[in-house]
């Protein structure tokens, strides 16, 4: 039977690993380095059918099997095959995870841990135990407890109420002059060796405690060196030590009360010597020159010394150069260094494997997306929702709301609604704004601050009778809010009800001159007035009818359930035809709602955008006993403030979004929202200036631009009330 | 394997022990979804002793009936957390990075989510789509 090495046939029996055969041959898995053959060092490492840093001496040997080395200097090349779709959640990666809830898993069954297993199973506890030579290859563990493993077939997680490693002890490598040549083993891969029949030639063995170097030519070792002077030739250089190396890098990946180490792995064993020549690091080629290289630079600490000189960043992730690196630090500051903290994953994973069951996250469709596509909508992802940007014409749709009449799906919208004995109280203290005085019927626009007077969402307050309302936030704040709400609302221990209706409700704008009249055609004989709200059936359809206005139009938000969202958006569509109505997208929305001047937070807002800041101080009734915010916005409001959003108006085309404000050569702030509006015939803008005094003309893009009182579009907002 | 249903009902919030004492009409499954909260799919009235209770109608799920041999197969590999083991019981989280409900009986198990979310749960745990055809309201009455 036979594999094949760099494209050479090797022949191995049955039993052997691709290590052992590869030994067998006369051949290193590598370049050169001691084998350990127990998976603990890198050293045998190579290209397995495609997956490179595969540990040949784990691997059983197979016909047909495709091994290559990795270069002698630097890593394999990698193997990326770009995704066909970039922004598609990989959810058909080739790695499956499969999952079990166990009792105890056990990580090892050397005699520590086939022992602890035997206790816990007679105490009757329920044990998993996981084993690399059942080829369940344990790469991390973390809180939970969770144990990832790599099995043949897949990825497995273990959910286990305690973990007990219980991993053993390494053999500990050598590291001295020559230490890289082809031809030494540890003792343990000299047994199994011998044990598979293959044929060491002339040995010499040697305690690491003895060994002075290792000699060679052509990379081959021809004989040792020991401390005491005397050489011995040979063909193979078999390593012992009488201390060892605690496999404890999974224990020190975790901390965490149900995760125990026990047997050898949790043993405290004595440091090798102190290296003073050679690679301490082999993954890495780090050379005992290398650490002191960077102890010289200052990098004193073990942490540090690995950081500086990625002693243990490799492969084996320590498993070679743990003891030495610890016994040269150790040497350097007369007290023995800890080892370095363990990290995920402690052994090489394939993208495929890292990436098994991880899926983006999950964006909403409307109930209308279908409407979208056939509408020619160009979907984009916008708070959580796929939403239209536009139609295939953003001018058209501009249009059709300042002239005519326009449909826009705002379903996306966080919907709310309150109500009980101290829903007046808990909404006073949301907000800033007076909420006791909104008669039922009639609705306000609220901003929501955080304990710190910073604009977090803004919204509508909709009143529907002495204690239910009816609250609206942003689409991208909506699950915030919600939790926001809540989470006071249990604080202070009111007794209010709140359910969420934000995904239950569809809602569509239906906005333009000419809304009010597509309304009284699919039923509604008067449409409630301006920030009146009111419940009626349109189109057959029970809606709760609310009339604001984002786009400076008269526009009626019909909320409903979403059962009946597409129902209600064809019966409108069609109701229209004759008017000539369009939907409209994000992208016109935008626009529209810049010449009104209006801000959409996290898009026009900071993090710390105050209502000073926003020029909407006249959202905010100080005069009320208590809100969230108001103690900071009180001791605040006589600071001075150089942060202002302004309106800015400029000839010629608007400038990209984000650009940068000049006054003079100093940049004073930024550009937040931009649009070209055809029906100013300019270029209207809102944006920061962050330096006073603030000026009245600046320099956008090379341009004048002047200071402007917003609204920009019909300032009176006559349009809006008609 | 059976084409997702739309999956109409009520939606009731009122205090906890109202909810405990809550009378739904009709053959309904009742999700208790929060101390405070039920979804009551298949109900069309409700009597719950809470004078300022929330009682709306609900029409923004679908739901999968699968086997049990189906959930095993398409769905438990990505449930991080452990499965009830009790029949009825209902389990909610994360399964595939997607907020689902789970309704464990004797027969089999209904997958629940969110409208908006339908088109992920085809994708991710490849289960049949609604069929085009499918416009109008179909309520399924659901055995507790």
């Amino acid at each position: 039977m036979r594999f094949a090495l760099d494209d050479q046939p090797v022949d191995f029996v049955d039993g052997d690993s691709v290590a052992v055969a590869v030994v067998r041959s006369g051949q290193h898995p590598q370049h050169g380095g001691a084998l350990c053959l127990t998976g603990d060092c890198g050293n045998c490492s190579a290209d397995v059918d495609g997956v490179p840093f595969t540990r040949t001496c784990l691997t059983p040997a197979r016909p047909g099997l495709r091994v290559r080395r990795h270069p002698a200097v630097g890593g394999p090349p990698l193997q990326l095959d770009p995704p066909k779709n970039p922004v598609q959640s990989p959810v058909h990666a080739g790695v499956e995870v499969h999952r079990r809830h166990v009792d105890v898993a056990v990580i090892g069954a050397g005699d520590s841990g086939t022992a602890e297993a035997a206790r816990l199973r007679a105490a009757g506890r329920e044990v998993l135990v996981l084993d690399s030579g059942d080829g369940d290859d344990v790469v991390g563990v973390y809180p939970g407890p969770l144990v990832v493993v790599r099995t043949p077939e897949h990825m497995l997680h273990v959910h286990a109420h305690e973990v007990v490693i219980a991993t053993g002890a390494a053999e500990v490598h050598p590291v001295c002059e020559g230490n890289m040549l082809r031809g030494i083993v540890l003792a343990g891969a000299a047994d199994l060796l011998r044990s598979k029949g293959v044929d060491l030639g002339t040995t010499v063995t040697v305690d690491i405690a003895e060994l002075s170097r290792f000699e060679g030519t052509d990379g081959r070792v021809t004989g040792v060196v020991f401390s005491d002077g005397r050489s011995e030739a040979c063909d193979t250089a078999i390593v012992t030590s009488r201390t060892k190396a605690p496999r404890d890098l999974l224990a020190r990946m975790v901390s965490d009360p149900n995760v125990r180490v026990v047997g050898p792995a949790a043993q405290r064993f004595d440091l090798p010597p102190a290296p003073v020549d050679g690679f301490v690091c082999p993954c890495s080629k780090i050379t005992v020159g290398d650490l002191q290289m960077v102890w010289d630079k200052g990098f004193q600490h073990l942490e540090l010394v690995k950081r500086a000189a990625l002693c243990g960043t490799g492969t084996c992730q320590g498993g070679v150069c743990m003891p030495h690196l610890r016994s040269f630090v150790s040497d350097k500051q007369g007290v023995e260094a800890a080892p370095f903290t363990g990290r995920p994953a402690s052994r090489q994973l394939t993208i495929a494997e890292a990436a098994a069951d991880v899926f983006l996250d999950p964006f909403r469709r409307s109930a209308l997306h279908d409407e979208h596509l056939k509408l020619g909508a160009q979907m984009d992802r916008f708070g959580g929702w796929w939403r239209p940007w536009n139609y295939g014409d953003a001018m058209r749709e501009y249009w059709a709301v300042r002239e005519g009449v326009s449909l826009g799906d705002v379903s996306t919208l966080g919907k709310m609604i309150v109500t009980g004995p101290d829903v007046v109280e808990a909404l006073e203290r949301l907000y800033p704004t007076t909420i006791a005085d909104i008669r039922p019927g009639r609705s306000r626009y609220v901003l929501l601050l955080n304990e710190r007077g910073h604009l977090i969402d803004d919204g509508m307050v909709c009143r529907e009778s002495d204690d239910r309302f009816v609250l609206t936030f942003t689409s991208g704040g909506a699950a915030f809010a919600e939790a926001w709400v809540r989470d006071w609302i249990d604080t202070w221990g009111l007794d209010v009800r709140i359910m969420d209706r934000t995904i239950s409700h569809g809602a569509i704008n239906v906005t333009g001159p000419l809304a009010g009249a597509l309304l009284q055609r699919v039923g509604v004989a008067e449409p409630p007035k301006f920030l009146q709200h009111r419940h009626a059936t349109v189109a057959g359809i029970d809606c709760h009818i609310m009339r604001l206005s984002f786009t400076g139009e008269a526009s009626f938000e019909l909320h409903h359930p979403v059962a009946h969202s597409v129902e209600l958006w064809q019966a409108l569509m069609k109701a229209g035809r004759d008017m000539n109505i369009t939907p409209h997208g994000l992208q016109a929305l935008f626009a529209l709602r810049l010449e009104k001047g209006h801000v959409i937070v996290g898009m026009d807002t900071e993090l710390d955008s105050t209502p000073r800041r926003l020029n909407m101080d006249w959202a905010v009734k100080m005069d009320k006993p208590d809100f969230i915010g108001r103690t900071a916005l009180a001791r605040t409001a006589d600071l001075p403030d150089r942060r202002r959003l302004f309106g800015f108006t400029m000839d010629g085309p608007a400038p990209t979004e984000g650009a940068p404000i000049y006054v003079g050569e100093r940049i004073v702030g930024h550009v937040a929202s931009t649009f070209t509006s055809p029906i100013l015939g300019k270029a209207v803008m809102l944006g920061w200036q962050k330096h006073e005094p603030w000026a009245d003309t600046v320099t956008i893009d090379g341009r004048p631009a002047t200071v402007a009182h917003t609204p920009f579009y019909d300032p009176e907002g006559a349009r809006a009330r008609a | 394997m059976h084409a997702p249903e739309r999956l109409d009902g009520l939606r009731v919030v009122a205090t906890p022990d109202a909810l405990d004492h809550a009378w739904f009409e009709g053959d309904v499954i009742v999700f208790r979804i929060a101390h405070d909260e039920v979804i009551a799919f298949g109900a069309v009235v409700a009597e719950v002793p809470d004078e300022h209770a929330i009682v709306e109608r609900e029409t923004a799920f679908v739901g999968w009936g699968l086997s049990y041999a189906e959930f095993d197969e398409l769905i438990a590999r990505h449930v991080e957390w452990p499965l009830p083991v009790e029949r009825p019981a209902l389990a909610q989280g994360l399964a595939a990075g997607l907020p689902v409900k789970l309704w464990f009986d004797h027969d089999g198990v209904l997958l629940v989510v969110s409208s908006g979310f339908a088109h992920e749960v085809v994708d991710r745990f490849r289960l049949p789509a609604f069929a085009e055809t499918v416009t109008k309201q179909v309520t399924r009455q659901v055995r507790a």
